[in-house]
């Protein structure tokens, strides 16, 4: 009987569509295997204003911004027309670990039929329980051929994925070096489109190759640019329309910006594969704990962690971004003002709320900058 | 080497212009002896291209005849003004704050400022800023507050600082939320407390406030210069006394501060500078209007300025279409 409504289903509905939210250039990894493996999908519209507003009216307020706009992807995706979704689950803190189910039962109440698939933060046993569970229906619905072309598929967009961070990496030190700053905008729309057109792994590392050619040929100033380290919490740090562009804000204002969280690095983090990164993630986590013993989750001991790596490294500051509300970065915020009173380093704490806070963000980062000027040249401007 | 449109006579001086988002403020100083020849602090009231050409006509109406060597401009409209007056020398507010408080006194360690809509701390160590904070998401505390709840009171604004010190026991008045503290005011009127007593309760709440949030973490060390429109308030400066524990010194210029010291940056600034338009203002048209790009689905809100109703400049679009289009060898549409 339940078979028989399973393949009624399918008859009816046809194979699903997938979404997935917006988190920098993740969509390219996304499409990419949907691509490859012949699933159809939706793309997400552009985060805009009107995302932000659609996640902020089915919310409560206090709920932080990153909750907000994911949300406001899905509900985008599913009115047009997704009806499989397919989110990145995080860490106990947020939202008691609850973060993508508090988004699936927002969807839910709101009438919305969908089916949810949630990409482990961590792969445990646990997790591949609850994967497993939901992936059932799912499976039933995939063809033997979209099984047989997946590792193609998953190969293709990790390789994607990886020279998108790779060309987002040169972008932010190109910015800071580069003429005119937004020539670097321009080349790296184009670079993004261009892997994310890109069907073979040749074409991808020979598009990869050619957009780092055409980089290096953006006219520099010369002068020699500051260097910061972004820390704090994951979705923030990585997608652009949360953190308010906070990376090329500070690009144009000729600091290179280095950041810790990109989504290859979260997954293999997560996957727990890589002995090598395990071991560097455990003694990044060391450098806390003369300020922080415990282990309060989320990003938040990494925060502070990444703050001392960066005096280590003698770069010129920290600029800490996170969601106003977020309980483990609050917590970081106030230690790492210790951390840079101790160290002297220059950290920059932006809890980021509202969209319309541009003005104030450049005051803030225009007055940072000039401390880290005054810092290095020693003299008042 | 004298450029040939200086006039002989001419007094040169740098001028600064702070356009706040209550207050214009605007200081001259002399070439040379870095002496203030003028300042005014004069309300925005919404129309910041009325409240700069204000103070040009207060230049130009002035009998010394001036000779603007170099201008900046600072505060939250310190774009518009820029463009208004034809400058590159814009500076963000918390730097120029800085400059003028370790100008009047190198020793600062502390400069707390309080405006109309921000506060801000600024650290000062070795004659140097290290770190600064400003008021978030909430502008609870600020000047604007103090206007409002003057205006509730029916008292003037300028005198909150008398009636604050005239008060023995200050009513207790719930600081976090300005919407709660307003109730707790009201509350306490309706049982008959005195308003000297609310008043004074109010400048309690504010600096406890600031010190819980703004200054949340910062060490606050001696010196301490109070700068911006609220340092008027002789009630506010004594409850700083007191919950810091620390003299808090208030200099003559303390509410053009930010105009003085973005005078103090144009006399640093070296290079070719445009030429100062600042009067131009007074004999032509401007106006700003907006409208939304439709090129991308940012849709930035692209404002305009218009000098005799012909399009001049751009900003606030973030792709640079428009605002950068010509630099880069671009068409502008």
């Amino acid at each position: 009987m339940e078979s028989a409504v399973a393949i009624l289903y399918f008859l009816c509905v046809g194979i699903m569509k997938v979404t997935f939210p917006h988190l920098g250039s993740m969509y390219i990894f996304c499409k990419a295997i949907a691509e490859e493996a012949g699933i159809p999908y939706v793309l997400p519209p552009p985060t805009t204003d009107k995302t932000r507003e659609i996640g902020e009216f089915h919310t409560n307020e206090s709920v932080c911004l990153p909750l907000k706009i994911i949300l406001g992807n899905f509900i985008e995706a599913l009115d047009a027309g997704a009806d499989t979704i397919v989110m990145v689950g995080s860490g106990p803190p947020c939202r008691l670990g609850l973060y993508d189910r508090t988004i699936k039962i927002i969807l839910t109440d709101l009438g919305y039929e969908f089916r949810w698939l949630t990409i482990p933060g961590i792969f445990t046993w646990q997790a591949f329980l609850q994967n497993h569970d939901e992936t059932k229906e799912l499976r039933r619905e995939l063809t033997i051929a979209n099984f047989l072309k997946f590792p193609r598929a998953i190969m293709i967009g990790w390789r994607k994925m990886r020279w998108c961070e790779h060309l987002e990496g040169l972008a932010a030190k190109k910015r800071a070096v580069a003429a005119y700053p937004l020539e670097v905008e321009r080349w790296l729309q184009e670079a993004l489109a261009a892997l994310d057109k890109a069907r073979s792994l040749l074409a991808i590392s020979r598009v990869g190759k050619k957009s780092v050619d055409a980089l290096n040929e953006i006219k520099e100033h010369g002068r020699k640019p500051l260097k910061v380290m972004m820390v704090g919490e994951v979705y923030t740090v990585m997608e652009p329309s949360i953190n308010m562009n906070i990376e090329q804000r500070l690009g144009h204002q000729g600091v290179e910006v280095e950041r810790s969280s990109y989504f290859s690095s979260h997954i293999r983090r997560g996957s727990r594969l890589d002995k090598g990164l395990l071991k560097e993630r455990a003694e990044l986590m060391e450098l806390a704990v003369p300020y922080l013993k415990y282990d309060v989750g989320a990003e938040c001991n990494f925060s502070v962690a990444e703050t001392v790596l960066a005096k280590k490294r003698d770069y010129d500051g920290v600029v800490h971004v996170y969601p106003f509300s977020c309980m483990p970065e609050t917590t970081a915020a106030s230690v790492l003002s210790t951390v840079a009173t101790e160290l002297g380093i220059p950290v920059l704490s932006l809890p980021l709320d509202r969209k319309d806070m541009g003005l104030r963000i450049d005051t803030q980062i225009e007055a940072f900058v000039d401390i880290m000027h005054m810092k290095r040249s020693g003299h008042l401007l | 080497m004298e450029s040939p449109h200086v006039n002989r006579e001419a007094v040169p001086v740098y001028l600064g212009i702070d356009v706040g988002s209550v207050t214009t403020k605007m200081v001259l100083l002399a070439a040379g002896s870095m002496e203030v020849l003028d300042h005014v602090y004069l309300r925005t009231k919404g129309d910041p291209i009325r409240s700069i050409r204000q103070v040009m006509e207060r230049i130009e109406s002035d009998p010394r005849p001036f000779q603007v060597l170099a201008a900046a401009t600072t505060g939250s409209g310190r774009m518009l003004a820029a463009k208004l007056i034809g400058t590159d020398l814009i500076k963000n507010e918390i730097t120029t704050h800085t400059l003028a408080a370790l100008t009047i006194a190198p020793d600062a360690q502390t400069i707390i400022e309080i405006g109309g809509q921000d506060s801000k701390i600024i650290i000062v160590r070795d004659r140097m800023a290290i770190d600064f904070n400003m008021n978030t998401v909430c502008a609870a505390g600020t000047g604007s507050f103090l206007d409002q709840q003057a205006g509730r009171l029916g008292v003037k604004v300028e005198d909150m600082g008398e009636m604050a010190l005239a008060s023995e026991s200050p009513a207790s008045i719930s600081g976090r939320c300005t919407v709660f503290a307003e109730t707790d005011m009201i509350h306490k009127q309706q049982i008959g407390v005195g308003r000297n007593e609310i008043v004074a309760g109010l400048c309690q709440s504010l600096v406890r406030n600031y010190l819980a949030t703004v200054a949340r973490g910062k060490q606050i060390l001696a010196p301490v210069v109070f700068q911006g429109g609220v340092a008027a308030n002789k009630g506010i400066v004594k409850e700083f006394e007191r919950q810091t524990g620390h003299p808090i010194e208030v200099f003559p210029y303390y509410g053009v501060a930010g105009a003085y010291g973005a005078a103090i940056y144009a006399s640093k600034a070296q290079g070719q500078r445009p030429p100062f338009q600042g009067f131009e203002l007074l004999k032509r048209e401007f106006a700003v209007d907006s409208f939304t790009c439709r090129k991308c689905e940012e849709e930035c809100t692209v404002l305009r300025l218009h000098r005799d109703a012909k399009a001049v400049s751009f900003w606030n679009d973030r792709c640079g279409r428009y605002s950068e289009g010509k630099k880069q060898g671009q068409e502008q549409s």
